[in-house]
């Protein structure tokens, strides 16, 4: 693997606590800086699994074990799962708290939290949002409001899981336009979703997954076969 | 049950530790005070409290739904069935020191209720989190008192969503007590295991928003305090230390009889 790589797996296996199958199997590949990678594959194929161990989730949070190889040197990696409710903290009356919390949890100082919330607020579309109340927000406005939480955290290496699945398609269009821009700042995306056309067309490398086993990685075009 | 509710009451606005002290003061106070007067003064300052934070009708009903069946258990438990001497009162024969008993452990109670579901209902979580934070209390502890704070609305909430579900799946809600109690069961497991599962995402949240990156998080938004405030929040330090001196006294002279002799 590059040793430029952000994450790089070699004949990576990964099964969950309790289950004899593994979701990753045999897994070779790394997501360097700047470039999005697409991950593809059909439900259970172990898309999300790839995304929990790239940003160190799994096994260190969901349980599981690990065996071959795995480096992670990105220090701060960020992830947005594909139902955002299930990421709010629940400690925020507002979205701008919301999307603060993580810059806060890292100790930033006040000003800068202020500025790069604002920032990602408006990037995403949802700056006239900042003083609702999450809980109330739509399922949309919620997935860009959780992006926005996730992008504010600066990431060096940003995970998404089926990042538009509550999206319309402009909006599903301006948030792959966003996470192009965003790996052009020098960070690594690793998306995984089903809507693969929509994604290769920002991608630039394409891994497609079939029970838990990588069968493409190169061209985005291959992932559309 | 209630939870937070927004407004403009001298404890909404107040620093969140203020009511907080309050009520815990009232908590370790009432406990102190033996007497079925001293437990009254204790219920009124409850009440003056709700009031104070202008949600007295807003949690006398719970307050209330909650303490009457107890007060009524323990007047059976107590007042009934309690040691001689007794005492007629209308057709039945009641115990004087049972009754006294049923008084201040109810007394106790109700004052409880009303003390701590004003805090409920007048401390905003998020100011809470703001206020623990700004005085680098660790992540843990806060969300630990915070997600208590806020457990019964979220799983009232959860407790309804699991209802219009099974509703929806044909679930009938009325008829007879037995009906009703055999309705419990579609709604007691999903909440439960639902329970169980939003803890396990709760925990990958706040993982991905960095509450594990072993920093000093930073305070956005520190509520105001002042030194009226802080007066009345040692007043209530005082004040328990004060109450419970006495009660600890014998005991201090167990462990060291000379510190007790200094205490004299």
């Amino acid at each position: 693997m590059p040793v430029s790589a952000l994450v790089g797996m070699e004949a990576l296996s990964f099964r969950y606590a309790g289950s004899t199958t593994y979701a990753l199997s045999d897994v070779t590949l790394s997501v360097e800086r700047g470039e999005v990678v697409l991950v593809a594959g059909r439900p259970g194929s172990g898309t999300s699994t790839l995304l929990l161990v790239a940003g160190a989730y799994a096994p260190r949070l969901v349980g599981g074990a690990i065996e071959g190889g795995l480096s992670i040197s990105a220090s701060r990696p960020s992830i947005v799962f594909a139902t955002p409710w299930t990421q709010l903290t629940g400690l925020c009356r507002t979205v701008f708290a919301e999307v603060a919390f993580g810059p806060a949890s890292h100790a930033l100082p006040r000003e800068r939290i202020r500025a790069l919330v604002g920032l990602q607020l408006e990037r995403l579309g949802v700056a006239h949002l900042s003083t609702r109340d999450p809980a109330t927000l739509s399922g949309g406005e919620l997935q860009r409001v959780i992006v926005a939480a996730a992008l504010a955290l600066e990431p060096d290496l940003l995970l998404l899981d089926d990042p538009a699945a509550e999206l319309d398609p402009a909006a599903a269009d301006a948030l792959y336009g966003l996470l192009k821009e965003t790996a052009a700042e020098g960070v690594g995306v690793l998306v995984a979703t089903p809507d693969v056309e929509r994604g290769a067309r920002v991608a630039s490398r394409a891994i497609v997954l079939e029970a838990g086993r990588v069968i493409h990685d190169g061209e985005p075009a291959g992932a559309l076969a | 049950m209630i939870g937070f509710r927004t407004g403009r009451s001298p404890l909404h606005a107040a620093h969140p530790y203020t009511p907080l002290a309050i009520a815990t003061a009232l908590l370790c106070l009432v406990f102190a005070a033996q007497t079925p007067a001293a437990i009254g003064i204790f219920v009124l300052a409850g009440i003056v409290l709700a009031i104070a934070g202008s949600s007295l009708g807003y949690v006398a009903k719970p307050a209330l739904m909650l303490a009457i069946p107890t007060l009524v258990l323990l007047f059976i438990l107590h007042g009934l069935l309690g040691p001689e001497p007794r005492h007629a009162l209308g057709p039945l024969h009641v115990s004087d020191s049972g009754l006294t008993e049923a008084i201040v452990l109810g007394g106790r109670i109700t004052a409880i209720l009303f003390a701590f579901l004003t805090v409920l209902a007048t401390v905003s979580p998020d100011r809470l989190v703001e206020a623990m934070t700004e005085r680098r209390v660790s992540f843990g502890a806060t969300y630990l008192l915070v997600s208590t704070l806020t457990l019964v609305p979220r799983m009232r909430r959860r407790a309804a969503q699991i209802l219009e579900a099974q509703q929806c799946r044909g679930l009938r809600l009325g008829g007879s007590p037995l009906a009703r109690i055999m309705a419990l069961g579609p709604l007691v497991l999903p909440l439960v295991l639902g329970a169980l599962a939003e803890v396990d995402e709760q925990v990958l949240a706040l993982d991905t928003r960095g509450v594990t990156s072993g920093r000093v998080r930073t305070a956005m938004d520190p509520p105001p305090d002042s030194a009226a405030q802080w007066a009345i929040r040692w007043i209530c330090v005082c004040l328990v230390v004060g109450a419970w001196a006495e009660r600890v006294r014998p005991l201090l002279m167990l462990i060291h009889p000379h510190l007790y002799v200094a205490c004299r």
